[in-house]
C-alpha cells in the first residue's frame, strides 16, 4: 500500500508519453501519412491503373477490335 | 486451349493480386505508364512484358538466384535450336531472319511462366496477375509443349493412354521437371547447355524408381537391359512424328507461317545418337523431326549445306509411360527376328539415310534359343519341364497378365512372377 502513490506517478507518466505519440506533426507541420493509407493508395479507387483494370466493362469497353487473322500455317508445329 | 477475350487478358482481380507480395508493388514500379484516366494517355511508356528485362525487374533482393541463371537458360536463350541449326547450316544471316521470324517467338520469359500465358499462345493473365510459384500446366508448360510432348501426357493422342504419372497420380510437368531445369544453372555462355539433353540426365526415372536402377530389383529385364537401354524403350507407347516442315512468310499477311507434309504416330527404337556417360544407353526411341533438306529455302537456297551433320531420327524421351507396354510384355518381343518396332534402314528415306547412319539398327536382337529361355534369370524354376521357347505361348496376354495364375493369387499387387518365385540359378 506504501507504494501507491509511485505506482500512480508512473502510470501517470506512462499516459502522458504513450498520447504525444498519438499525434506526430513533422517540421513543416503536416501529417505523415499512416500505414494504413499508403496501403488505400494502392486500392483501385485510388490508383487509375487498377481502377481500369479491375474493371470488367471499362476493359471491354475500350478493348481494341479482335482482329482474326486466318490461320495460314498447316500441321503442327 | 481456348483464346482469351481481350479484356479477359488484362483484367486484375484486385481480391486476390493485391494482398500478395506482388500487389504491395504500385503498378508504375514495374510497368511504366502515366497515371491517368484515358487509355492512350495512361499507356504512354508502358512496359507491356517488365520480366523482358529479369535483371532490372525480377533480381535484386526477391529473385537474384533465377535471375543470375535465367538468361543462359534454355527457355530463355533457345540454344536448342540454334545448336541443331548451326551444325547442319553454319552461320548464315539469313538463318538470322529466319530464327527471328519463326522461332524467336519461343522465348520465354519469367512473367511468361509464373504470370500470364506466353504470348506465343496470345497471352493473358492466369489469375488476375497474381504471380504463380507453380505454373498451370496446360496454361503455360503444354500451352508451347502441346502438339508432341502434351497431347502423350494428357493422353489426346486417340487410343494411346496418357502418361501413367499423370492418369494415375495427377502429377503435373513440375513434378519431375524442377524449378533448376527451368531456370538453368549456368551463369555464363560458355557453359550454358547447348540442348535439353546435354549434361546430367534430369529427370532421371530412376530418382524416384530407385527400385529399377540395374541391380535394384529382380525384375529380369532390369537386370539385362537396364544400363543398355533407356527407360523409353521398354515403358513408352507411340508417339508423334513429323515430316517436311517449311517455313515461309505470307505474301498476304506479310505474317510468317509453317506447313508441315505429314504427322503420324510412330514407335520405333534406334541407337542412341548421343551415347555418353551421362546416357550411357545403347538403345532409345526415335523420333522424326520434321527438318528437310529445303526447310528454309523461302529464305535462301542451300542453307543447311551440312544437313546430314545431325539425324533426322532423334533421341526421344516420350512422355507416356506406362508400366506395361506391348514391347515389354515378354522377352521374344525384341527377340523374335522381327524389325517392325526397329528403326531399321528401310524405314528412312533415301536423302535421309546418311543423316542417320548413327541411329539406325543394323542387326536385330539375337532370338531366343530354348536353353537361353529356360535359363534366363527370371523363369520360375517350375517351368523347367516346359517346351516352348515363348512365354506367350501360355501367357497369352504376356507375363505381366498371366492368365494362369492361380486364384489364390489374385490379392497379390505385384504381377512380375519372379518377385515371389525366386530365380532359376
Amino acid at each position: 500500500m506504501k507504494l501507491k502513490p509511485i505506482g500512480l506517478l508512473i502510470a501517470g507518466a506512462c499516459l502522458i508519453a504513450a498520447c504525444a505519440t498519438i499525434k506526430v506533426e513533422s517540421s513543416t507541420g503536416t501529417e505523415q501519412p499512416l500505414a494504413t493509407e499508403a496501403v488505400l493508395a494502392s486500392t483501385p479507387e485510388a490508383d487509375k491503373c487498377l481502377a481500369c483494370h479491375t474493371d470488367k466493362q471499362r476493359l471491354i469497353d475500350t478493348a481494341k477490335p479482335v482482329e482474326i487473322a486466318e490461320a495460314e500455317s498447316k500441321g503442327i508445329g | 486451349m481456348a483464346p482469351l477475350e481481350p479484356w479477359e487478358k488484362v483484367l486484375v482481380d484486385a481480391g486476390k493480386f493485391l494482398p500478395t507480395d506482388h500487389g504491395q508493388i504500385a503498378c508504375m514500379e514495374c510497368h511504366g505508364g502515366v497515371q491517368a484516366s484515358e487509355k492512350e494517355a495512361a499507356h504512354v511508356g508502358l512496359i507491356v512484358s517488365p520480366s523482358s528485362e529479369p535483371e532490372k525487374y525480377c533480381g535484386g533482393e526477391c529473385h537474384s538466384e533465377q535471375v543470375a541463371t535465367y538468361p543462359f537458360a534454355l527457355h530463355s536463350t533457345q540454344q536448342g535450336y540454334w545448336t541443331a541449326l548451326e551444325a547442319r547450316g553454319g552461320s548464315h544471316p539469313a538463318l538470322n531472319e529466319m530464327f527471328g521470324n519463326h522461332c524467336a517467338t519461343c522465348h520465354t520469359t519469367c512473367g511468361e511462366c509464373h504470370v500470364s500465358q506466353p504470348k506465343n499462345v496470345g497471352g493473358g493473365l492466369f489469375t488476375g496477375h497474381v504471380f504463380e510459384t507453380t505454373p498451370p500446366m496446360t496454361r503455360s508448360c503444354t500451352a508451347c509443349h502441346g502438339s508432341r510432348v502434351g497431347n502423350e501426357f494428357l493422353g489426346k493422342n486417340e487410343g494411346i493412354p496418357g502418361d501413367v504419372h499423370f492418369r494415375e497420380a495427377r502429377m503435373n510437368c513440375v513434378k519431375c521437371h524442377e524449378g533448376e531445369d527451368m531456370h538453368g544453372t549456368a551463369t555464363d555462355a560458355m557453359t550454358a547447355e547447348v540442348n535439353r539433353f546435354a549434361g546430367t540426365e534430369s529427370p532421371k526415372c530412376v530418382d524416384c524408381h530407385e527400385e529399377a536402377a540395374p541391380n535394384g530389383d529382380d525384375n529380369p529385364m532390369h537386370q539385362v537391359h537396364g544400363d543398355t537401354l533407356s527407360c523409353q524403350v521398354c515403358h513408352s507407347v507411340t508417339y508423334t512424328s513429323c515430316d517436311g516442315c517449311h517455313v515461309a512468310v505470307s505474301e498476304t499477311s506479310g505474317n510468317p507461317f509453317f506447313e508441315t507434309d505429314a504427322t503420324y504416330q510412330t514407335f520405333l527404337i534406334g541407337r542412341n545418337p548421343i551415347q555418353s556417360e551421362e546416357r550411357p544407353y545403347a538403345f532409345v526411341p526415335v523420333r522424326h523431326t520434321p527438318v528437310t533438306t529445303d526447310a528454309y529455302e523461302y529464305y535462301g537456297e542451300n542453307l543447311l549445306p551440312n544437313f546430314n551433320a545431325v539425324p533426322t531420327w532423334v533421341y526421344s524421351t516420350p512422355h507416356n509411360i506406362q508400366k506395361n507396354t506391348a514391347q515389354n510384355i515378354s522377352c521374344e518381343t525384341c527377340h523374335n527376328g522381327d524389325a517392325s518396332i526397329f528403326l531399321t534402314a528401310d524405314k528412312v528415306k533415301p536423302e535421309e539415310m546418311e543423316a542417320n547412319l548413327s541411329v539406325i539398327v543394323e542387326s536385330l536382337p539375337p532370338m531366343l534359343t530354348l536353353e537361353q529361355t529356360l535359363n534366363a534369370p527370371g523363369t520360375p524354376a517350375s517351368h523347367l519341364e516346359h517346351i516352348s521357347n515363348s512365354c506367350t505361348a501360355c501367357h497369352t496376354e504376356g507375363i505381366r497378365n498371366a492368365p494362369i495364375s492361380p486364384e489364390d493369387h489374385m490379392a497379390y499387387k505385384d504381377r512380375n512372377c519372379s518377385g515371389c518365385h525366386k530365380l532359376q540359378k
